[in-house]
C-alpha cells in the first residue's frame, strides 16, 4: 500500500496536496489540468523530488528512508515516451528492467531471463524480442515499456501519461491491458492520463486534481460532468 | 598488424632481428636497441592511446546521452593543454623537462576533471553540465591562444610540436606507468557497464532502476580524467579518436550493451591508432605527418564512408 500522508508536492511552493492510500490490485488514473502537478506528484512518489510537507509511506516505510535500490525493487517508473535506441533490441530493453536484481556486472541469471520472457508474454509482445527498438511503432514501444516495468518485479508501477502519443485503439488496448495486469498480477498501477472517456469506460479509480482547492480528490464512480467540474472549471 | 608496425620505420628491421632480439638480446646491436627502445614503446603507445581515448569517448557519450560528446568536450583535454602551454611557453627549465611536461599534463587533466566534477555536484541536468564543459573548453582554448601570441618563436615551436601529438616520445621505462593508468581505467569502465546500460534510458529511468546517479557521474568523470590525462600527457592532445571510434564501434558491433561496446572500443581504438601510425611510419621517409592531423585525415572519410554505407 502507498500512503500519501497529507503531503504537499512542488518545487518551491506547493503545487498540490494529497491525503490518500493506493491499494494493490487496482489501476488508478490521475487526471487534471496541464501544469496541475501530476508529473511532480509521480516524481515525488518515486523519490526524484523531495515532498515539501507530509510523508509518503510505502509498505510501512517512508520512501525517503529507503535507498535507491530498495525503492527500485518496490516501484517501477515509466516515462511518457520512449523514443527507441539504435541497435537496442526489445529483449535487451526489457532486460534493463532487471537492473535492481543483477550482480555488479549486470549478468542475467536464468531467473532473470525467465522473468524477462514472462513479462514479454504477459504484455503479449514476445514477437518484439529480437526487433530493434528504433524500428517499432509508438504503440509497440509503449507496450515494451510496460514489459520493462513488469520485469522490474515491483508491486507498484507509476506511469506518466502512457497514452499521450498513441492512437485511439492503442490507447484503449493499453488501458485494458494495464487493468488486467493490475488485477491478475496483484499490482498497484498509477498512471496520469488525459483520456477521460477511456478511463470512465474502464471504470478506473480516479484521482482528480481539484482545480479550486489544489487537492487530490478520490472518486470511484464519477460522471464526466463531475470530473470536468472538479478539475477544469 | 603489430608486426607490420614494428617492422615499418625509417631504419628497416626485418623479422629475424625481432626474433634474435627476443632470444639473445645484444646491447651493442643497433637493431636490437631500436626494437626495444623505440619500436616496442611506440607500438604499445599506439594501441593504448587508441583504446584509452575510445573508451573515454564511450563513457562521455553515454553519460551525456549524446553521440557528439567526447573527452574533448568536458575540457579535460584542454586542461592538460593549458598546463603544458603554461610550462612550455613560460620556459621555466624544470617544467620543460620531459618529466615536468608529463606531470604538468596529468595534473592539468585531473585538475580540470575535478573542476567539472565539482560542478556536477550542483548541477542536476547533464545538458547543463555538457554546456559548462564546452564553455570551460573554449575559455581555456582562448587562454592558450593568448599565451601563444605572447610567447617567443622558439617556445611557440615546441608547444606547437607537442600539440601535433606524438607516439614516439615515450621511453621503455615509462611504459609500466602508462599501462598501469590504462588498466585502472579499463577495469573501472568494466565495473561501470551495468549503470552505463541503465543510463541508456535517461537519468530519471536510471534512477528509478536504483542507479545512484551522482556517484556514477563521479566515477565516469574520474576514469575519463585518468585515461585521457595519461594519454595526453605522453602523446599530446589527440583529437577525433574519442569522438569517432565509439560511434564506429556501435555501428560495427550493432549493439548498445556496454560490455561488448567496451571490448569493441578497446579493439577498434587500438587497431585504428596502430593502422594510422603504421601508415605514418611508412610515409615518413617522404614527408612527416603529425598523428593528430592524420587521425582525422584518415579517419573522417572512413567514418563518413561507413555511415553512408549503412544508409544505403
Amino acid at each position: 500500500m502507498i500512503s500519501l500522508k497529507s503531503i504537499e508536492v512542488g518545487y518551491d511552493t506547493p503545487l498540490l496536496s494529497a491525503n490518500l492510500s493506493l491499494e494493490l490490485g487496482n489501476l488508478y488514473a490521475l487526471v487534471g489540468k496541464n501544469g496541475s502537478g501530476k508529473t511532480t506528484l509521480l516524481q515525488s512518489i518515486i523519490g526524484m523530488i523531495p515532498s515539501i510537507h507530509g510523508e509518503i509511506i510505502l509498505d510501512e516505510k517512508s520512501i525517503h528512508a529507503m535507498t535507491n535500490l530498495e525503492r527500485a525493487q518496490k516501484i517501477a517508473f515509466v516515462e511518457t515516451k520512449f523514443m527507441g535506441i539504435n541497435y537496442l533490441t526489445g529483449f535487451e530493453y526489457v532486460a534493463i528492467g532487471r537492473t535492481p536484481y543483477t550482480n555488479a556486472l549486470g549478468r542475467l541469471s536464468d531467473h532473470d531471463k525467465m522473468q524477462i520472457a514472462k513479462s514479454l508474454e504477459i504484455v503479449g509482445i514476445t514477437y518484439l524480442s529480437e526487433k530493434h527498438t528504433t524500428q517499432m511503432s509508438d504503440g509497440e514501444r509503449q507496450l515494451l515499456q510496460v514489459a520493462r516495468a513488469l520485469a522490474q518485479e515491483t508491486q507498484y508501477i507509476l506511469m506518466d501519461e502512457p497514452t499521450a502519443f498513441l492512437d485511439y485503439s492503442n490507447k484503449r488496448n493499453l488501458i485494458e491491458k494495464l487493468k488486467k495486469i493490475a488485477h491478475e498480477e496483484q499490482k498497484c498501477i498509477l498512471l496520469s492520463c488525459h483520456d477521460l472517456e477511456i478511463c470512465l469506460e474502464n471504470n478506473l479509480s480516479l484521482l482528480i486534481v481539484s482545480e479550486s482547492e489544489k487537492k487530490i480528490e478520490f472518486r470511484n464512480n464519477a460522471s464526466k460532468e463531475e470530473i470536468l467540474q472538479l478539475a477544469f472549471s | 598488424m603489430m608486426i607490420v608496425h614494428v617492422l615499418s620505420g625509417q631504419i628497416s628491421l626485418n623479422f629475424s632481428d625481432i626474433v634474435s632480439a627476443f632470444n639473445t638480446y645484444d646491447a651493442t646491436n643497433t637493431n636490437h636497441i631500436i626494437f626495444f627502445e623505440f619500436r616496442i614503446p611506440r607500438m604499445t603507445m599506439s594501441i593504448l592511446s587508441g583504446s584509452a581515448l575510445a573508451v573515454s569517448g564511450m563513457l562521455m557519450q553515454t553519460l551525456f546521452n549524446n553521440p557528439l560528446a567526447g573527452p574533448y568536450v568536458l575540457g579535460i583535454n584542454s586542461g592538460a593543454s593549458l598546463i603544458v602551454a603554461l610550462t612550455l611557453l613560460t620556459g621555466i627549465p624544470f617544467f620543460t623537462s620531459d618529466f615536468g611536461l608529463i606531470s604538468g599534463a596529468l595534473f592539468g587533466a585531473l585538475l580540470f576533471g575535478s573542476i567539472i566534477l565539482y560542478f556536477s555536484f550542483y548541477i542536476r541536468s547533464n545538458v547543463s553540465l555538457l554546456l559548462i564543459g564546452l564553455m570551460i573548453s573554449s575559455f581555456v582554448g582562448a587562454l592558450i591562444t593568448t599565451l601563444e601570441s605572447m610567447s617567443a618563436a622558439e617556445q611557440l615551436k615546441s608547444f606547437t610540436f607537442w600539440s601535433f601529438g606524438s607516439l614516439q616520445q615515450t621511453a621503455l621505462n615509462q611504459l609500466p606507468l602508462i599501462l598501469f593508468g590504462c588498466i585502472v581505467g579499463f577495469l573501472g569502465s568494466f565495473l561501470l557497464t551495468k549503470p552505463l546500460n541503465a543510463m541508456l534510458l535517461g537519468e530519471t529511468s536510471a534512477k528509478s532502476l536504483g542507479i545512484h546517479i551522482r556517484s556514477f557521474r563521479i566515477w565516469v568523470i574520474a576514469i575519463t580524467a585518468i585515461l585521457t590525462g595519461t594519454i595526453t600527457a605522453f602523446c599530446g592532445p589527440i583529437a577525433f579518436v574519442g569522438l569517432a571510434i565509439p560511434n564506429l564501434t556501435r555501428m560495427l558491433f550493432q549493439t548498445q550493451n556496454h560490455k561488448y561496446l567496451l571490448l569493441g572500443n578497446l579493439l577498434i581504438g587500438g587497431i585504428f591508432m596502430l593502422t594510422c601510425d603504421t601508415i605514418i611510419q611508412l610515409v615518413e621517409p617522404y614527408f612527416v605527418l603529425p598523428i593528430n592531423a592524420f587521425t582525422s585525415l584518415f579517419g573522417a572519410p572512413f567514418v563518413v564512408y561507413i555511415v553512408l554505407k549503412k544508409l544505403i
